[in-house]
């Protein structure tokens, strides 16, 4: 504990260092105008699409109005003159007093849309300025949301049309999450009901002051847009942290500091956490800060230590397995990208579909939204994130040693040190694996589902079976090929039998335990079903004969990719086969 | 001038700076950096577009086709003017007496929304209250919100008509002879947000390559190796840059190639490609000039960050921006006029590129 405290001041001190006074100013000075620039943008309204349509006019009182919006061009000319012009091409519309002519174009149909919002917002605005609501927006709408129990229906899936099978199904997933599902009057939710309308306010000439409006034609599903948009903020304190993490073991490796640490009595994962502690720390800290400043739950911080965990521990490995500072760049770029992604996309959908609750940021939302988070949602959306970054840690911690930190190694040989650390130090190394790795299996197959959410459900399941089964089949045999490729057993037909069972049997075990923890609510999905829940003999067996086969072709062709794929056409098959009635009838 | 142009000339056709240039090109292959860029292009790209499109089909009247013309269960409580509207349109309605009864078949899951009649009506001067009631946290809520919505802005046009005329508003009315309606979402996504962003990822990433190009040097002390040698440092910079540079037309020649085999029309390619080569020249010079000064790689990329964060968001503060040139270009609305933008681009590239030149590299 003492030699991890001792580091953690080292590095501490040493970032502080490498920062001068003058660069200290300088970042906040850049960053003083973001936020300058960011409240003007919010000021002014997003430049985007501007002039992107053209509009001739016959009506010179039409140039105005149409003008509120940026997104078009208003030309002005006499009757035969704007035909002509049309005529010429280039245009998107032509307006003869009030009469629209429109083209077949892609822009040009486009146009006729984004023109219709732009009257009416123009002639909200007026109505507005009237100051009479009464006669103006006369009718309004008070929505109340009542959590209620979701119900699953068998799939029938002939007569369900394509979005709704999925998100049907993909709802009752996570039905209640520590709800209750009888809501007493008491429970109705105070959800405010006028949302805010800040569009209204574009363009300029309109004299209207920000105003909550709560008419038909701002009657439109809950998207948290403006709470997403404000978490985002976090990520920021977040993926700057995880540079400088990485970027200090990086720079230890290429000039050779971390030597003497290292032939030190300190052990190498003393090293790591020691290193590590201080950026957790000042992540947390700056989460802290930026949420009491934008007025939220100080909660948020919890919600958010996961994701700092997961992006700091893969800045980690990054650091670990790149070659040269540019590798690392486009690593890390990758993976804030992905996880960017796995953490934002599903918070859009916050208020519209259960299965958001799989990213901490849904519950961010939740927060600054005011509504209440319960232990089972925090459980089921953040220990992915925390299995998955101790992971993470682990393997990296493996090859924290001098042989890979300091030779110019290729990426996958360094992963295969860590596999091969993993199964000297542990007993029935590949059994363990398997269950070992589950946490990133189930993490990749989650965001699979996310992804492949706006899919069609027939082919969305299809790519997802041959996904999930690759994914699957790839860490079953991860520890068979380095043993075979490493030389730790002989490469023997006896040996591809006994590893590919014990791989297959300890996928399965993992599975299971982790379906006791976790994933009761996904089961009974089709998504679930998938995923290997559901009847006991069969999984088993499934894992089994795959992994058995890879592990047998990886014997015979020494081809790691095809022995893979060959295990993965087996696993798909099967799967396929057990949904394929409920899917296509 | 003289000196620039004979800079340039040496930039193309000298020995030296091609021998940095074909270093680094060379380590970019070799690590398969590249394809990792790709990679990230890609996901970025497909994030995008599924939010984009995700959303847009959840404000979306026309999203409703993908339903197969299924009718939202709406449970309604009371009479009133809004009944006739509700009726023509495509909800399914049940009637009950009270409220306690519809929420109850509503909490049995029978029906998905319960709409309270207002008790008001639009010949009076009150203000029209609708109560609706929706399943927390469950996609049905938004399949019937987008069902309800065109009844209640029928009634709402229709109350309008009674209570205007008292203030004597009068509205915008233009007429359309056109039967397919389409939303502008798609069109202004792909214009305005997904080709800017393919286009200029490839900028951002090149100038996080200077970078790392330049700290590494410094860091491993191989930039005095190089310095003692017979190349100068000027000869370094034009290699390095030359090779981060040129590599951003490739890649959005590709990636306009891929739009456009997806069906997008893309307007002015070799105007774009001009355009955003000088911006790749302006953002390479700001992280070489970036590196050259801290030569720590952390402070360098942190510093680049932020400025390209601020250089980020002014874009979108100005109509005649970068992004904004390449979104008219790409959907056709500009053409060979914006080569002053692009003139304008190359003369601020300019004292950048002077002064990083006459830097003296201890």
């Amino acid at each position: 504990m003492m030699g991890i405290l001792t580091i953690s001041k080292w590095e501490f001190r040493r970032t502080r260092l490498s920062f001068s006074k003058k660069t200290l100013f300088l970042s906040a000075f850049l960053l003083i105008l973001i936020g300058a620039v960011s409240f003007s943008v919010s000021q002014t309204g997003l430049h985007m699409n501007d002039k992107i349509y053209k509009v001739v006019v016959t009506d010179p009182a039409l140039v105005p109005i149409i003008q509120t919006d940026d997104k078009f061009e208003v030309y002005f000319a006499q009757e035969d003159e704007a035909r002509r012009l049309f005529e010429q091409g280039g245009l998107d519309l032509l307006i003869i007093k009030t009469k629209i002519i429109h083209t077949s174009s892609e822009s040009s149909i486009s146009a006729l849309d984004a023109l219709d919002k732009a009257i009416l917002r123009y002639d909200e605005a007026r109505l507005l300025s009237y100051n009479d609501l009464n006669n103006t927006f006369p009718v309004w709408i008070t929505v109340k949301n009542i959590a209620r129990q979701q119900v699953f229906q068998s799939p029938s899936v002939q007569k369900l049309p394509e979005i709704e099978a999925v998100s049907e199904k993909t709802a009752a997933s996570t039905p209640v999450i520590g709800k209750t599902i009888t809501p007493e009057p008491g429970e109705i939710a105070q959800i405010p009901s006028i949302r805010e309308v800040t569009e209204i306010k574009k363009g300029s000439r309109s004299p209207i002051k920000e105003q909550a409006l709560a008419t038909p034609s701002h009657f439109d599903p809950p998207i948290p847009f403006k709470s997403v948009v404000l978490s985002f903020i976090f990520i920021f304190p977040i993926y700057f942290i995880a540079q400088f993490f990485s970027s200090s073991i990086m720079e230890e490796r290429v000039k050779r500091k971390g030597e003497l640490l290292l032939v030190s009595p300190v052990k190498p994962y003393q090293i790591v956490i020691g290193k590590f502690l201080p950026y957790l720390l000042i992540t947390l800290a700056l989460v802290a800060v930026i949420a009491v400043n934008i007025g939220g739950s100080i909660w948020i911080v919890l919600m958010l230590l996961p994701v700092a965990l997961i992006f700091l521990s893969t800045a980690f490995m990054g650091a670990i397995i790149a070659r040269s500072f540019k590798e690392l760049t486009f690593v890390l770029i990758f993976l804030s990208v992905f996880l960017s992604g796995y953490i934002f996309l599903p918070a859009m959908f916050a208020n519209i579909h259960a299965i958001s609750i799989i990213s901490p940021i849904t519950l961010v939302v939740k927060l600054l939204e005011n509504e209440p988070v319960s232990i089972s949602e925090y459980l089921f959306s953040t220990t992915p994130f925390y299995l998955v970054s101790i992971l993470i840690f682990m393997f990296g911690i493996f090859i924290y040693r001098e042989e890979d930190l300091f030779t110019q190694k290729p990426v996958g040989s360094k992963l295969l040190d860590s596999v091969q650390e993993f199964i000297n130090r542990v007993p029935m190394p590949v059994f363990f694996l398997s269950i070992t790795l589950l946490p990133l299996v189930f993490s990749l197959q989650l965001m699979l589902i996310v992804l492949l959410f706006n899919v069609p459900i027939r082919i969305g399941i299809v790519v997802f079976i041959l996904i999930a089964a690759f994914i699957e089949e790839v860490v079953k045999s991860a520890g068979i090929y380095t043993v075979f490729s490493r030389k730790i057993y002989p490469v023997t037909t006896g040996n591809a039998l006994k590893f590919g069972i014990l791989s297959g049997a300890g996928f399965f075990a993992g599975e299971k335990v982790l379906l006791l923890l976790v994933i009761a609510s996904i089961a009974g999905s089709v998504f679930g079903s998938v995923m290997g829940i559901g009847l006991l003999i069969y999984p088993l067996l499934l894992h089994v004969t795959s992994t058995t086969a890879a592990s047998l072709s990886l014997k015979g062709t020494g081809n790691y990719l095809f022995s893979v794929i060959f295990a993965t056409v087996i696993h798909a098959a099967y799967n396929l086969y057990l949904v394929w009635g409920v899917v296509f009838g | 001038m003289l000196h620039i142009i004979f800079t340039l000339y040496g930039v193309l056709f000298l020995g030296k700076t091609m021998v940095i240039a074909k270093k680094e090109m060379g380590s970019l292959l070799q690590e398969k950096t590249l394809v990792l860029a790709i990679i990230v292009q890609l996901l970025i790209a497909s994030f995008s577009s599924l939010l984009v499109i995700g959303l847009a089909s959840f404000f979306d009247p026309s999203a409703l086709d993908k339903y197969g013309g299924q009718r939202a269960n709406v449970g309604i409580v009371g009479e009133g003017e809004l009944k006739r509207f509700i009726e023509k349109s495509q909800v399914r309605p049940y009637y009950y007496h009270d409220i306690d009864s519809a929420l109850y078949d509503f909490n049995r899951n029978k029906i998905d929304a319960v709409l309270v009649m207002p008790p008001q009506d639009s010949g009076s001067s009150e203000i029209i209250q609708i109560i609706i009631y929706l399943p927390r946290s469950d996609i049905k809520g938004t399949f019937v919100t987008l069902q309800l919505k065109k009844p209640l802005e029928e009634y709402e046009a229709f109350v309008r008509d009674v209570r205007n005329p008292r203030i004597g508003f009068e509205p915008v009315r233009l007429y359309v002879e056109s039967s397919h309606r389409k939303t502008s979402t798609y069109f202004e996504f792909i214009y305005g947000i997904l080709i800017p962003l393919l286009v200029f990822t490839p900028v951002f990433i090149s100038g996080g390559l200077i970078i790392d190009m330049f700290t590494e040097e410094f860091e491993r002390k191989t930039m005095e190796l190089l310095l003692v040698s017979p190349v100068s440092f000027s000869e370094i910079l034009d290699g390095k840059m030359l090779t981060a540079v040129v590599i951003v037309p490739v890649q959005v020649f590709l990636w306009l190639a891929l739009v456009r085999l997806n069906g997008v029309a893309v307007y002015n390619t070799w105007i774009i490609l001009l355009l955003i080569s000088i911006i790749a020249v302006i953002v390479v010079l700001i992280g070489a000039l970036v590196a050259v000064k801290y030569k720590d790689r952390t402070i360098s990329q942190y510093m680049y960050s932020l400025i390209l964060i601020l250089l980020f968001l002014v874009g979108y503060l100005f109509a005649d921006s970068p992004f904004n040139i390449v979104t008219r270009l790409s959907s056709g609305a500009a053409g060979i006029e914006t080569l002053v933008y692009s003139s304008a681009f190359a003369i601020v590239a300019l004292p950048l590129y002077v002064y990083i030149r006459r830097l003296q590299i201890s």
